[in-house]
């Protein structure tokens, strides 16, 4: 009785397993056929490409179409600044000791920038508090000359790489002030829109989606609180006129040669009044 | 149909089940054909470059360095457009490009996801960190195009958004360096 | 019955309070992104919001609702008690820590990184791991599907199991596989990414993985809608299931095909070749045939019904249906939502037209309609037909259930239909703030105060549904017994082992993501894609 019901549900479940088995692996081949055969050979045919190359493209096993000859390109690089964000500088950055960089900055740094990061001139930034990966981007441009400075290219050509991310970290690790000398409602509302909302018809981005620490930005953003407001103003100028030109694809000088004075002066108060 | 469901065979109910089928095989072969044919006779692709490219070191390339940026018209004649799409704009931020000419378009990104359409154009492309995104185009209308990014790249996503020219062929003049860009309108 | 009500209700509960507070999300999101609302919220609030929306439709809702409703079937289409339920309360909670780790760190905008994570931007750690969590607790519901079914095969050697625990079971075993690819991701990627152990992503990879169940997971929560359609309907509007070996084939189907298409999500992208988005183009089509199939049987099940009430000619039957019965109201909508809705998505898979619309307002249209419409309406219908039977009490009225469902019927077609017309226009998608000076974008600022609108009928139907669900509990009336799932036309009593169990199909699904996503995933092996820096959002 078992043996008969076995061959029975064996005669019901064959065809089952057959005639699935079949359509999947027709289906599969079909799409095999056009899709890594048939179209891109006939689509090379157009452009000159031979087969093998058409095929391969096709499986992105190499680059481009398999309809279109593919471009080639050999300028020279000329990067603008020679700071590249890798797992390994991290590594250096959260390595650095803060220690060693405050033995540094008695020596070279606190006589502008203040043994705290509050710097006396007001042409000078603070540096309290500001993002270790910032400071450090820019002591490296100095260094090689992506920025420059009177004071600022020299010192930093005498320091090497580990000094570098130590006196970074050093800064980085000085709590800020505090400062709340305004409150938000006593801010020009056209500024706190641009640094909350931006301004999508001169496609300014908000100044927090990059500025404020936790926005998800470049790594190298520097923050903008409790920033001088002198040094925020000039520099905003040097990117507007292209003077300086660190800033990788041009970000900064984007966005700056679009902000009207008003708007400058307004920002670079709003930043030194504390707000984030 | 009668009245009383038992009484519709169970082979009639087999029957319309395979007719309605036998459409809708004729649908879903009507479906993939015209795919399959403008595959051939237009070249009809997605955009699927696979060509990786390290997005660390994107800005100290040769290709997508900042001064090679934008649109080149080769010793050949074939125009070339190279963007950069970073967080939160498209560099550089205007691109020129010839009227009733194949462009090619090729878009790296030095951080995040972005993507990008160009509004009344088939270029819809998404642009991925660590592979240059490439599309062939022909731009047929001779007007001022919209490029926004239209993928979530942070919070700045929103304000990101490129211009494009499409100029007629005396318009359309490449410097000595081969480069075109925008008019100052 | 006594089995199971609580571990529904309280199932139910949380996905449909998850539905309502995202509700409330959308409707703000609307408005913010509308002229009337343009420059309120910032681009912070913006995209913590749409996180919320989205985790708590895509997620929440759908995880809950669908365990909650399968250890309804198990227990009432079986006839026997739910095993291991102490296992599925250990889920349920479980998966309720895994709800609270992940809306704490949106709350506090350390999440802002949407439904669909977009590595290499990452957010908290918690954010992940408390999705881990939901989806850990919902693959105990799997086993306990899957072991419920092997128990009452036992019992009931040789007879076809009923075909509304068939499609539960279909759903599980598509859930396991669906749920490899995020896993993956999550597991091996984004969360050593976001908690600092490695300091780049493979931005390519992730997606890919991504994708293998982006797709799938959109028919995990469409088959409980069918499941109605097959199995609750018929009943409802009076009639028999036209052909039950069709709704087993019309599953099965589901399972196969919506596994190896998930590419075409990565239509637009760079890292695959033309060849293996055209195997997956193929498939995708075939994705559409269980739903056409559907719609022809369905249709003939409730001819039947119409026919026995007196209907006559062509189209007469229609007429006769009994609208008047929630259950058979929302069929209706849901498949004039599906007409709509499935022809957007044979567009989105040409890739030509897909290049078209693309990351534009009409994909968002897209899966609005198809899944906050054709398959949200029927969860509707679901509960309305099942709560009596888990409360022990009768609706007082259906008057507001039918003005509950029409109303959500016309807000997603007054919300989405625009959107369609709007991603024509190349509207593009996740904005916080639109420019409503430009004059391009201006001209689209009456369609996108039409789909505000739109929306908000949408808030005001949520609102009657939570309300005609919590009035039940305290309703007057003793629920009226009567029988739930329907009978076919030829009632099985012999079906093959293929039409009966999953042996066959695993062994095919297999092979089939083997030949789809075999190599695509292996290219990231063979060789790695240069690795994006993460970009930290907390």
């Amino acid at each position: 009785m078992a043996h008969t019901s076995e061959s029975e549900s064996h005669a019901l479940d064959q065809p089952w397993r057959i005639w699935a088995s079949v359509a999947i692996f027709g289906i599969v081949l079909s799409g095999v056929v056009l899709g890594v055969v048939i179209i891109p050979v006939v689509q090379g045919r157009s452009d000159g490409i031979d087969a093998y190359t058409a095929i391969c493209r096709a499986l992105g096993i190499l680059p481009g179409s398999p309809a279109r000859q593919q471009v080639t390109d050999r300028t020279p690089p000329a990067p603008v600044s020679q700071v590249v964000w890798t797992p390994d500088l991290l590594q250096i950055l959260a390595n650095a000791k803060p220690e060693r960089g405050r033995a540094k900055a008695q020596e070279v740094c606190v006589a502008c920038h203040g043994e705290q990061g509050v710097s006396a001139a007001p042409e000078y930034p603070h540096l309290a508090g500001q993002s270790g990966a910032a400071i450090y981007k820019q002591l490296n441009d100095y260094r090689t000359g992506s920025r420059t400075h009177q004071l600022m290219t020299d010192i930093a050509k005498a320091l090497d790489e580990p000094t570098l991310a130590d006196v970074a970290a050093y800064y980085a690790a000085q709590p800020k002030r505090n400062l709340n000398l305004k409150t938000l409602a006593e801010s020009p509302p056209a500024i706190v829109h641009l640094v909350e909302l931006g301004d999508p018809s001169r496609n300014i981005p908000p100044c927090a989606a990059c500025h404020r620490p936790g926005s998800g930005g470049p790594i190298e953003a520097p923050i903008l609180a409790e920033q001088g407001q002198e040094y925020i103003v000039r520099q905003l100028k040097l990117y507007a006129s292209g003077e300086r030109r660190n800033d990788v694809y041009g970000r900064m000088r984007t966005i700056a040669a679009k902000l009207t004075p008003g708007e400058i002066d307004g920002l670079a108060a709003y930043y030194r009044a504390g707000f984030r | 149909m009668t009245d009383r469901p038992a009484e519709i065979h169970e082979k009639r109910i087999l029957g319309t089940e395979l007719l309605w089928a036998f459409g809708v095989g004729v649908l879903v072969a009507a479906t993939l054909s015209v795919i399959v044919f403008t595959a051939l006779s237009r070249d009809i692709n997605p955009p699927s470059n696979v060509e990786r490219s390290d997005p660390k070191t994107l800005h100290l390339s040769g290709e997508f360095a900042e001064h090679n940026l934008g649109t080149t018209v080769g010793p050949d004649g074939r125009v070339t457009v190279r963007i950069i799409a970073t967080q939160f704009m498209f560099v550089p931020r205007c691109i020129a490009v010839p009227r009733g000419r194949e462009v090619t378009l090729r878009f790296a990104s030095p951080d995040v996801v972005h993507g990008l359409l160009i509004t009344g154009t088939n270029v819809n492309t998404m642009v991925v960190p660590g592979f240059v995104a490439q599309v062939h185009t022909e731009f047929t209308r001779g007007e001022d195009l919209l490029m926004p990014c239209h993928e979530y790249c942070g919070l700045g996503h929103s304000e990101m958004w490129a211009t494009v020219q499409v100029m007629p062929d005396d318009q359309f003049k490449p410097g000595p360096d081969g480069r075109v860009s925008c008019a100052q309108r | 019955m006594r089995n199971v009500e609580r571990l529904c209700l309280a199932h139910f509960w949380v996905a449909f309070a998850a539905f309502l507070v995202a509700c409330f999300l959308g409707a703000w999101q609307m408005w913010v992104r509308s002229p009337w609302g343009a420059n309120v919220g910032t681009p912070g609030q913006y995209f913590m919001s749409v996180t919320a929306h989205g985790v708590s439709m895509a997620y929440v809702l759908t995880t809950f609702f669908i365990m909650g409703f399968g250890y309804f079937v198990a227990v009432t289409s079986l006839g026997r008690p739910l095993p291991g339920k102490v296992w599925a309360w250990v889920a349920f909670w479980m998966a309720i820590v895994g709800v609270v780790m992940v809306l704490v760190p949106i709350i506090m905008g350390q999440a802002s990184v949407l439904f669909t994570f977009y590595p290499p931007l990452t957010a908290s750690p918690w954010f992940y791991i408390g999705l881990v969590l939901v989806v850990v607790g919902s693959w105990v519901w799997c086993v306990l599907m899957l072991v419920a079914m092997r128990e009452w095969k036992r019992e009931n050697p040789g007879q076809p199991v009923p075909l509304a625990m068939f499609a539960t079971v279909a759903n599980a075993v598509m859930w396991l596989w669906t749920t490899v690819g995020v896993a993956a991701e999550l597991l091996f990627q984004v969360i050593p990414a976001s908690l600092g152990i490695v300091q780049t992503i493979d931005a390519g990879l992730a997606r890919t993985l991504f994708s293998w169940t982006l797709h799938a997971i959109v028919y995990f929560w469409l088959i409980p809608a069918y499941i109605a359609f097959y199995t609750l309907v018929p009943r409802a509007a009076g009639g028999r299931l036209y052909s039950d070996t069709m709704g087993r084939l019309t599953f099965i189907l589901f399972l196969i095909f919506s596994l190896p298409v998930g590419m075409h999500h990565l239509m637009m992208d760079p890292q695959h070749g033309n060849g293996w988005k055209f195997i997956q183009v193929l498939l995708t089509v075939f994705v559409s045939v269980p739903t056409l199939l559907t719609v022809f049987t369905i249709t003939a099940s409730l001819e039947i019904a119409g026919r026995l009430r007196g209907g006559r000619g062509v189209f007469g039957w229609i007429a006769k249906l009994p609208w008047e019965r929630p259950a058979v109201l929302a069929t209706g909508l849901a498949f004039v939502m599906l007409g709509f809705g499935g022809f957007g998505g044979l567009i989105n898979n040409g890739y030509g037209m897909n290049a078209m619309i693309h990351n534009t307002s009409w994909v968002t249209a897209h899966f609005h309609l198809i899944f906050g419409g054709s398959v949200v309406v029927m969860y509707f219908a679901i509960a309305y037909e099942i709560w009596p039977r888990l409360t022990g009490r009768e609706h007082a009225s259906p008057a507001p259930l039918r003005w509950q469902l029409w109303l959500w019927f016309i807000g997603m077609m007054v919300m989405t239909l625009p959107w369609h017309w709007l991603g024509l226009q190349g509207q593009w998608r996740r904005v916080a703030n639109f420019n409503y000076d430009d004059p391009i974008i201006a001209a689209w600022g009456p369609w996108v105060l039409v789909s505000l609108f739109g929306g908000l009928v949408l808030l005001a139907s949520a609102l009657l549904f939570v309300r005609n669900l919590a009035v039940l509990h305290r309703s007057p009336l003793p629920v009226t017994q009567r029988p739930l799932y329907a009978l076919a036309v030829h009632p099985p009593h012999r079906v093959p082992a293929a039409l009966n169990g999953f042996g066959l199909w695993n062994v095919l699904v297999l092979v089939l993501m083997l030949l789809a996503y075999g190599y695509p995933i292996a290219q990231f092996v063979i060789e790695p894609s240069p690795a994006a820096m993460v970009h930290r959002l907390h």
